[in-house]
Formats: C-alpha cells, sequence, structure tokens
C-alpha cells in the first residue's frame, strides 16, 4: 500500500496536493517572495473554483471577505492572529493558507499550559551541550526558527493556553523578525516570506488574556459561527464526507435530512432561539460547534459501521447529540430535556424518530 | 437658425454621478480644456436665479436647493449639493471664468406635481414595479460580482472613483450607463410606465432647453452639458423636441424656491442614488486629496482620522498601528488588481488593525469619520424667506446661534430676573428665549424639544432640547405660510386653532399656549373664545378640567410677566358653572365614574387654591348634598364625603352614623362597597386612625351573602389596591384587632414567610377571574 495511504490524518498539502499542482500550472500572475502561488490563487484554493481542468474545492465556506483579509494580512508580512468560538474552522484555515502560500503546514507549534519560551526559540540537545559545550549540532530548533531559515510560515495553535510570559516571547520575534543566540554568538534573521498565523480561543476555559502589547503586533481576524443554515449544513456535509473517505468508514455518509437535523439543533442552542425566532431557548454551558457537528456525524457513522447495519440510524445520532449538548451533566441536562420536549416533540412527523430515540437516551 | 435645426449640432455632454468626487475633478479638467461659454446643468430650471448665490463667498456647503408649494398640502423637492457635486463645482468653473451657467431640468412648478402624481399612482402598479426595481438591482449585484467585488458600490468606487484620466472617466461612464440603459429600457416601459414616461418628459425638456440655447446664437462646441449619466445618451440622440403646446399642457403648481443649509448626516440617510450619500465624510476627504492631486494620501488621511476619533473617546491607538492598517487596506486593494483601496478595504482595514478583529470596536469612529456632524451654512441674506432670516435674527439676538449644531445640546432656562445684570433686555433673557422655543415648538419646528421637569409649586424652570436638522429648516420655511416672522407666524396658528375650537378646554389650552409663547393678543382672542364656549359649557369633567388650566395660569401667571388676571372673572364664572353641574351629573355610571372623580379632586384643589375667588360656600353645600344623597353614584357620594371629612366638617359622631348607614346590611354590594371606594381615594390616615370604620366594613360584609359578598370583592379590591403596602398592614392589624386576634399577633403573622402550602392557596386566588363580575 502507498504510504500517503496509510496516514491517519494526511496534512492538507498532501490531501490537496493535486489541486496546488493545478493551481501552480495556471497561475501567470505575479507571486510574492517567497510564495508558491500568487494571492488570487491562494484565495482560489480556499474559497474554491476552476484551476485549468481541475476544479478546486472550496476550503473555507460563506465568509470570502475575511479570507481576503487574511491572505492581505500575510502579504503585508503580517502576523495574523484567527479569533474566534471553538470549532470555528480556525486550525483548518490556518492550515490550508500554510499550505496553499508555502506547501508546508507542519511548522507548528501547540500552545498548551505547559508550552516554554524555549519551544518558542530555541532549546539544546543536553547530551551534546555537555560534551561538546555550545554548537550548532547542539541546537534544537522551533518550527518558528525554522520557518525564519526558510522564509515559510509558522503555525502557533492555541496561542492564549499559553502562559503570558510565553506568549510574549513573541514580541521581540515579531517585531525585530530575528532569533539571537547569544550562546553562539549569532543572530538568525528571518527570510522574506516568514509569518506566524496564530490562533487563539475567545470562550473555553484555561485561557489566558493576550497582552495589547502582542496583540498591536498582530493583525487580528475574528472568524464567526456560519452564517445562515444552508452555509453550515454544506460545510458539515463536505467535511464529513471527507473525512469518511479518510478513515474508510465503509457505510454511505448521513443523508442531507440527518445533516440538516443535528446543524438545526446546533444552530438553534447556539443561538438561544429556534430558527424562525419565535421562541427562546436556554443556551447549554459549553460552546456547541460546527466542528463538533462534523465529529458527531463521524462517530455515528462509526458506531452505525460497528455495531449497526451500517446505515446511520437515529439512535446512533441520539448519543452524539446528547454527549455534545450535555458537557456540564448538573446544567446542561434540563436544557436538553427542555429543548427536546419544547421544541423537538412539536416539530412533526419527520422529528418523531429522532425526539422518541433521544428522549430514550436521557431519561 | 431655427431651434429644429439647432438640435442636430452636437454641444459637449458630460455624464457623472451625483455626488461622485471623480466627476467633479475630472468635469473640471474637461471644463478647463473645452472652456465652455454656456454650461448646462441637469437641476430645476427655475432655480437658474439661485447659482450666483450658491457660488457667493460665504456660502459652505452642504446646502440644499428646496422649492415648495404654497398651497396646501405643502409638498416640497429638495436637490442636495455638496461641496464635490459635479454640479457645484461647474457652478464655481462658470463664476470664475465669466460662462453662464444654467439649469434646464423641468421647472419645479412642474416637478413637484409630477412627483405628487407619480406617488399617487405608484400604489396601483406597485407589485410590477417591485420586480422590475428587484431584477434592475440584481443586475447592478451581477456587474459587481463579475468584478469580484462584494458590492455594487464598491465596484463603482474602485472601477471609476478610482480613474485617473478624465477622458477615460468620460468614456467609460458613458459606455456604462448607455448599456445599462439598453438592458432595462423596455422592460421599464412595461413595468413602470410612469417611471418611464417621467423620464421621457425630462429629457425631451431639456433637449429643449439645449436646442434653444444653440438658436440664441451660442455655438454648440461652447456649450457643456452636466447631466447624471443615465441620460447622456438621450440627449445627445437625434430625438424629438418638446413642442410649445406640449410645455404649457403640463401639470404645475406654483412654487417657491430658496437656497437652505444641509447636513452630511442627511446625506447620508438618502441613500440608493448616487456615489458619496453613504459616507459624504470620506468623499469630502477624497475631494480634497483629489484636488490636491495627491489621492494616494486618502487612504492614510482616513485612517489616521479614525485612530484620532477613538483616541479622543479614549481609546489609544498607535501612529504604527495606523501604518498597518494603510498597508493592510493596499494589500486588499491589490488583491482585487485595484491601484487605491475603497471605503470597503479601508473599513475592513480599521476593523483587523485598529478594532482587533471586532467592528464593534471601531463602529462609533466610523460613523463620524465617514458620516461626520458637518452642517452647511448660508450667509446672511442669501435667498431666504423672511422667516428663515427672521429666525436667524432672533437666534442671533436671543444668543442660541452657538446651539445651531446637529448635536443635541440641553438649555436650561431660569425665567425669573437676573438681578445681576444692568439692563432689562438682559435681566430677561432667558424668558425670552423661553417665549422664542416655545413658539417654534407651537409651529412643531423641530428644532426645539421641552423636557418634562418635575418641580414643585414653581415653573420658572425649564430644560430645552436643541438640536438643527435640515428637517427644521425645512419645517421653518414651510411655516412661511402662516406668517412673515416666527411671532406673526405662532398668533396666525393659534388664531387658526381657536377658529376649529371645540370646547372650553380646548380653549383654555390654547389660552395656555398663548401665555407660553408670550403672545398677549393672542391670549386675549383665546380668552374671549373660551367665554363664549363657557356659556353652554355642560360637560362636568371638561369644565373642571378646564378650570384646573386656569387655576394654574392665574397663580404662576407672572412668571412669565404676563397679565393672567383677566382670567380671573372667567375662573371664577366657571367655578359657579362647575358647582351647579355636580350634583346633575354625579348621577352616571361606574365607568363615567372614574374620569368624575378625578374632576371632583381638581374642581376642589381650584376652591381651596382660589378660597378668596370663588364661591367656596356654595362648594361645599354642593359636596354635603352629593354625600348625602343615596340616588347618585355611591363611589362619588364616598368621595364627596372624604372630601368634607379631610375639611373638617364632619364631626365623629356624624361618621360613626354615615358609616352605618352606607354600610348597613341589605345595601347590595355595589353601592355599600362602592361607597367605600370613593371614600378611600382621600386622606387614608384619617380612615386608618378610625377603628370603627372598619369595624363597620368588617361587619357589613359578613352580612352580605354569597353573590354579594363576590360583588363586593370586585370594589374592595379596588379601594384597597391603591393603598401602600405599609397602609395595608396597618389594616391587616386593625382587621386582625377586630377578629380578636391582637393588632400584635397579626403583625407577627404577617411579617412571617409563607409555607408551601399557603403560597399555593394564593397562587390559586390569583387565578380568580374578577372579570366574570
Amino acid at each position: 500500500m502507498d504510504k500517503k495511504q496509510t496516514i491517519l490524518r494526511q496534512p492538507a498539502e498532501l490531501l490537496y496536493a493535486h489541486e496546488l499542482e493545478a493551481l501552480k500550472a495556471h497561475d501567470k500572475a505575479e507571486k510574492p517572495a517567497g510564495w508558491q502561488l500568487s494571492p488570487r490563487s491562494v484565495l482560489n484554493f480556499i474559497i474554491g473554483g476552476q484551476a485549468g481542468e481541475v476544479a478546486i474545492t472550496p476550503k473555507y465556506i460563506g465568509h470570502t471577505r475575511l479570507v481576503e483579509i487574511a491572505i492581505a494580512t500575510l502579504l503585508t508580512d503580517r502576523a495574523l492572529l484567527l479569533i474566534g468560538e471553538p470549532g470555528t474552522a480556525k486550525s483548518w484555515l490556518s492550515e490550508n493558507l500554510t499550505a496553499a502560500i508555502h506547501g508546508d503546514s507542519s511548522k507548528v507549534i501547540q500552545g498548551t499550559a505547559g508550552t516554554s519560551e524555549e519551544q518558542v526559540r530555541y532549546s539544546w540537545n543536553y547530551a551534546m551541550l555537555l560534551a561538546n559545550g555550545p554548537t550548532e549540532e547542539a541546537l534544537v530548533k522551533s518550527p518558528i526558527y525554522r520557518a525564519m531559515e526558510a522564509g515559510g510560515i509558522s503555525r502557533f495553535e492555541e496561542i492564549s493556553r499559553c502562559a503570558s510570559e510565553v506568549q510574549d516571547a513573541l514580541i521581540s520575534i515579531l517585531s525585530e523578525k530575528t532569533i539571537s543566540v547569544p550562546e553562539l554568538g549569532k543572530d538568525v534573521p528571518a527570510e522574506r516570506g516568514f509569518s506566524i498565523i496564530a490562533t487563539a480561543n475567545t470562550r473555553d476555559r484555561g485561557v489566558n488574556d493576550m497582552s495589547a502589547a502582542l496583540k498591536r503586533r498582530f493583525n487580528i481576524v475574528v472568524l464567526p459561527a456560519p452564517s445562515d443554515l444552508e452555509t453550515e449544513v454544506s460545510i458539515v456535509r463536505k467535511r464529513v464526507s471527507e473525512i469518511a473517505a479518510n478513515y474508510r468508514l465503509g457505510e454511505a455518509v448521513p443523508e442531507e435530512e440527518a445533516i440538516r437535523k443535528v446543524v438545526t439543533i446546533f444552530r438553534e442552542l447556539r443561538g438561544g432561539m429556534t430558527l424562525d425566532g419565535k421562541e427562546k431557548l436556554k443556551q447549554p454551558s459549553g460552546a456547541i460547534s460546527t466542528a463538533e457537528a462534523i465529529s458527531l456525524l463521524i462517530n455515528s457513522m462509526a458506531l452505525a459501521s460497528s455495531f449497526g447495519d451500517g446505515l446511520v440510524a437515529e439512535e446512533d445520532l441520539a448519543a452524539g447529540l446528547l454527549g455534545a449538548v450535555v458537557k456540564d451533566e448538573a446544567k446542561d441536562d434540563s436544557v436538553w430535556k427542555e429543548y427536546l420536549e419544547n421544541v423537538m416533540k412539536k416539530r412533526g412527523a419527520e422529528w418523531r424518530g429522532l425526539y422518541r430515540a433521544c428522549r430514550e437516551l436521557s431519561s | 437658425m431655427s431651434v429644429g435645426a439647432a438640435a442636430k449640432c452636437g454641444v459637449h455632454i458630460f455624464g457623472i454621478r451625483h455626488l461622485s468626487p471623480a466627476g467633479a475633478i475630472h468635469l473640471i479638467e474637461f471644463l478647463n480644456e473645452t472652456k465652455p461659454q454656456l454650461v448646462l446643468v441637469e437641476g430645476p430650471s427655475d432655480a437658474t436665479k439661485l447659482i450666483s448665490q450658491i457660488t457667493l463667498s460665504g456660502v459652505k456647503p452642504p446646502i440644499a436647493i428646496l422649492a415648495y408649494t404654497e398651497q396646501l398640502p405643502i409638498r416640497t423637492v429638495v436637490f442636495p449639493l455638496a461641496e464635490y457635486s459635479p454640479e457645484y463645482q461647474a457652478f464655481h468653473w462658470a463664476a470664475a471664468h465669466g460662462a453662464e451657467a444654467r439649469f434646464i431640468d423641468l421647472p419645479s412648478d412642474v416637478s413637484v406635481s409630477l412627483h405628487a402624481s407619480r406617488r399617487a399612482a405608484v400604489r396601483v402598479e406597485k407589485e410590477n414595479a417591485r420586480e422590475f426595481y428587484q431584477q434592475s438591482n440584481e443586475r447592478y449585484k451581477k456587474v459587481a460580482a463579475l468584478a469580484g467585488e462584494p458590492d455594487y458600490d464598491t465596484y463603482w468606487e474602485r472601477h471609476f472613483e478610482h480613474m485617473t484620466s478624465y477622458n477615460a472617466y468620460r468614456n467609460a461612464i458613458h459606455a456604462f450607463s448607455h448599456e445599462m440603459r439598453q438592458l432595462s429600457e423596455s422592460e421599464e416601459r412595461m413595468h413602470t410606465p410612469l417611471e418611464s414616461a417621467h423620464n421621457e418628459i425630462r429629457e425631451a425638456y431639456m433637449r429643449t432647453r439645449i436646442a434653444e440655447a444653440i438658436a440664441s446664437g451660442v455655438s454648440a462646441d461652447r456649450i457643456v452639458v452636466v447631466t447624471g449619466a443615465y441620460h447622456a445618451s438621450a440627449l445627445q440622440a437625434d430625438h424629438a423636441l418638446m413642442t410649445k403646446s406640449e410645455e404649457a399642457s403640463l401639470p404645475s403648481v406654483p412654487t417657491k424656491l430658496t437656497l437652505m443649509p444641509y447636513s452630511y448626516y442627511k446625506l447620508s440617510t438618502h441613500s440608493g442614488y448616487g456615489a458619496g450619500n453613504l459616507a459624504p465624510s470620506y468623499f469630502e476627504l477624497a475631494w480634497q486629496c483629489a484636488k490636491d492631486r495627491d489621492t494616494e494620501k486618502l487612504p492614510s488621511l482616513y485612517l489616521a482620522s479614525i485612530a484620532g476619533h477613538m483616541r479622543a473617546s479614549g481609546n489609544f491607538r498607535s501612529a504604527a498601528s495606523v501604518i498597518e492598517a494603510v498597508r493592510l487596506a493596499e494589500s486588499l486593494a491589490s488583491l482585487h488588481g485595484g491601484r487605491l483601496p475603497t471605503l470597503q478595504d479601508l473599513h475592513d482595514a480599521a476593523i483587523t488593525c485598529l478594532g482587533y478583529g471586532e467592528l464593534s470596536n471601531v463602529a462609533d469612529a466610523l460613523a463620524r469619520t465617514d458620516i461626520g456632524t458637518a452642517i452647511g451654512s448660508l450667509p446672511e441674506g442669501v435667498s431666504q424667506t423672511p422667516i428663515q432670516d427672521d429666525l436667524n435674527r432672533n437666534l442671533k439676538l436671543l444668543k442660541l446661534e452657538k446651539y445651531k449644531t446637529t448635536v443635541a445640546t440641553d438649555l436650561e432656562l431660569d425665567l425669573r430676573e437676573n438681578r445681576r445684570v444692568k439692563s432689562e433686555e438682559a435681566a430677561f433673557l432667558d424668558l425670552r428665549r423661553s417665549f422664542f422655543l416655545e413658539r417654534l415648538q407651537l409651529l412643531a419646528i423641530s428644532f426645539a424639544q421641552k423636557r418634562a421637569v418635575r418641580q414643585d409649586g414653581a415653573t420658572w424652570a425649564e430644560i430645552w432640547v436643541l438640536r438643527w436638522t435640515p428637517e427644521a429648516e425645512i419645517e421653518v420655511v414651510e411655516s412661511i405660510m402662516k406668517g412673515e416672522t416666527i411671532e406673526l407666524a405662532a398668533a396666525f396658528f393659534i388664531k387658526e386653532s381657536l377658529s376649529q375650537c371645540k370646547n372650553t378646554l380646548q380653549a383654555a389650552e390654547l389660552v395656555k399656549a398663548a401665555w407660553h409663547c408670550g403672545l398677549p393678543s393672542s391670549m386675549e382672542d383665546a380668552r374671549q373664545m373660551l367665554q363664549e364656549l363657557a356659556i353652554d359649557a355642560g360637560d362636568y369633567a371638561q369644565v373642571a378640567r378646564t378650570l384646573r388650566e386656569l387655576s394654574l395660569l392665574v397663580q404662576f401667571g407672572d412668571v412669565r410677566k404676563m397679565d393672567t388676571a383677566i382670567l380671573v372673572p372667567l375662573l371664577e364664572q366657571l367655578f359657579l358653572r362647575g358647582t351647579l353641574l355636580l350634583v346633575d351629573s354625579a348621577a352616571c355610571s361606574d365607568d363615567a365614574a372614574v374620569e368624575m372623580s378625578s374632576a371632583i379632586i381638581d374642581m376642589h384643589a381650584v376652591a381651596q387654591q382660589h378660597y378668596d375667588v370663588v364661591d367656596d360656600v356654595r362648594w361645599i353645600t354642593q359636596l354635603e348634598e352629593l354625600a348625602y344623597r343615596d340616588d347618585r353614584n355611591a363611589k362619588l357620594s364616598g368621595l364627596a364625603f372624604a372630601l368634607l371629612l379631610e375639611r373638617s366638617l364632619i364631626d365623629n359622631e356624624r361618621l360613626a352614623r354615615e358609616v352605618s348607614r352606607r354600610l348597613s346590611p341589605g345595601i347590595p354590594a355595589d353601592i355599600g362597597a362602592g361607597w367605600f371606594e370613593g371614600l378611600s381615594l382621600r386622606n387614608r390616615y384619617v380612615l386608618l386612625s378610625r377603628r370603627q370604620l372598619w369595624e363597620q366594613l368588617n361587619h357589613y360584609t359578613a352580612s352580605l351573602d354569597d353573590e354579594q359578598f363576590r360583588r363586593s370583592l370586585v370594589f374592595l379590591r379596588r379601594a384597597l389596591a391603591a393603598f401602600e403596602p405599609r397602609e395595608k398592614n396597618a389594616i391587616a392589624e386593625l382587621l386582625g384587632d377586630v377578629w380578636g386576634f391582637g393588632a400584635l399577633e397579626s403583625a407577627d403573622a404577617l411579617q412571617r414567610p409563607l409555607t408551601g402550602e399557603e403560597q399555593q392557596k394564593l397562587e390559586e386566588l390569583n387565578e380568580f377571574d374578577f372579570g366574570d363580575l
């Protein structure tokens, strides 16, 4: 078996390699220093379109203007910060932008409470350090370091999860565009094309505020939840079928009707209001994002294929829904029950099966 | 040369979009090149005489030409001009180069009446029209989408406003409008025939004016016609002219024309046609930059001014952030293949770099920079109606000029004499201001709004909110119908209202209005009218309310230095009328009793306030009669009894007797409990201090059968609802005492929290429907 086929999750540049090739082949416009595609083609790659014979699938649906702002930001060699609620496709967008611009989305720092300043700048191979003293060979370069050398883009995921002092290590990197290594007595200047795309959550636990000094060094784009039902349904459908193909889940992708139901439930609970705007609803404590709708559907498919008849049934969906909505037992349980009784029950025949399945699980 | 032959000669036509800075700048260049002798502009041809005033040095745009009908109903048509209007710049060019400028569109007499008849007919063809407009909107959206722009305004800005050569601009706009017109013309004729006909009439009229100008001897290549791009092709083409008889048959109403100051805020609210409208202040910046031949400066200027507004409101943004915003805007523009950022690009850059990604952070600064608070002005004496001049004169005289801004400002007035100044004029400045503002308010001119003030027993303080808007200017102009000055107009308004006035209350309100406006002779007119009406006044409630108005005027008359003593005889006369009406009017239904009871209370207050003037003794006698009559509304009898009780005209023994008579067993619930309701409308402390009364009430309710008891509940509930919680507690204690629980114990019981069972019982009671009774 081809190696590419055994990788659990392919990075964007491999997943869409043929699209990128086609775009490169048809790109006549001028390319900025260090970019493999022109800004127009990058936009095309993200929002979808056509490159010669090859159809480019849309990667980010609904907010073209925000993508334009993001690309324009990277054009001005400013760092880009994508902010949004959990599951608004921040990382997805940053990965695809990086893949389109540089063909390498692997230079990632994952921000956690335990991320240290060394992981942002550089650290040492201590065995070599003790044996030979500070040498080039003993230096362990961070993804940002490597991106600066290569003139590429480094991604910094969940930057707001890092401690403030670690975040602030970025300030000098972003303003001076160099990393100095005093132990070796040298400065590493960034090659043209270097930039950073960071992502941050607005509404989550364990998040540190970002300092104003750091915010000023980023152009900030806030990614909203999908603007309407149709957009969200099409996002979910596209991702579900892609992932299903990747995971080789044999059964049919859930029908549009099921996807529509899940997205409707999610949108109503997220907005605290029924879609027709007539009824106010209690909101659950956690964020219920598009990404979660996708993983819920994938989950139901896995359930159906492993333990069911291979078709996604209402019971499979119900289990996922309960888990997605009720994150905090005490508070969310009543929210979900009220939603079932007040909204779903009154929706008529098409919803009856899902309602029964949900009620059975949560009683 | 004949007019017909003249029409064949080509004149220079320059198509524009109204309110377009690029149009203005290119037009000036074009005029410099062609050096015309005559500039013809699309606009009401009877306004040509105003052009010389528009170009005067003291005129500061935005201004507007206002056409208004002299007859009712007043109709107006407004033609706004900003500094960056191509038309405005054309006038200035003509004035500076000794050329003549003329308007050539239908005169306002005709356009006002066509406008009105079209509006009336639009309702009929609405459905068709809506579909047509939707389609045409779709078409514009499609053009924008094909060019990869988010909306048509952005498309227009990037592809036309940013053009650098006037020839390219002129050709592009002609071609574009021509094509768009070709696409929509036949549909327009089908779906909105009136709209289409209106255009035909206007274009024929304009062609005729052009042909006339040529026939008068000006050579065609020395004429430049400035018109909306849509009309450009129709004016060039070899179409029919308008004959004299056709022209004479156009409908027309006499109108007058004036110039008025306009505001950017107002410009921005008329969106839909013309480029600069949504963001007038931004387009002025664009115009300034274009005039200095430095269009590259605009992004920095715009974003720096946003940062400036943000700093002013306490949100510091550094110059470095502005630099980054400018770079982002420019790179957004380059992504669309543009040379310069559009307003949309600048907005997005401001949100990203200055607002940290959130629109809400910069929304206020954006509005200030896009729209601004600029307001135009005209030098004194420039084509204004006498009433506008009078207004400005008054504003100056009363030192109110600084309030003529679009920002609402509070003005506090103290009507009393200011003893620290020398002249009498200055001493009563605030009073004269109040007169003036009251007159404006009476004329419904929205410049001045009085704010309600709570003030005990005095009327010398007033708070006004002053805000100037172009609407206010229009309202001032409309008031010319009523008089040449504000004072005359206000007096006329009162006179007119008096002639339509039907009852004493309306007349009394006009007396008050005249008093507020400081118009003694109008007040006298109103007083006479009131007196005439008073002869036939037979409605007790109305008489009482009229009395209250008069009483206030008599009481506070001298605050406004107006002699209100002339009202005293009237007060006396009406009071007597009221007194005599009392007992008869008190035979009324329970519904009418609500209004009656407040009228009785009003009149009682007048009796006490003016005891030296009015016949108080007779009033008391009538009250006594009402109190003891059994055939009047029980609630009103109870109220009369309460008023007597309040004035200590009833001793304990009489009270006991009356209470037991009114509340004796066998009296129907609506009469007994209704009486109690009237009694409790006044002086509750007196009631609370008399235990005997409550014993009697208790005894009475106990004697009622079930059905009657239910009925009595309605009245008792209403009566007791007006009591304060503290008073209700006192009643509960009193009753507890009566029932033998002791006042202390019942007080204690009241303070205990409710048990679940009790709660439930009370909730059941809540569902008790009193409406059934």
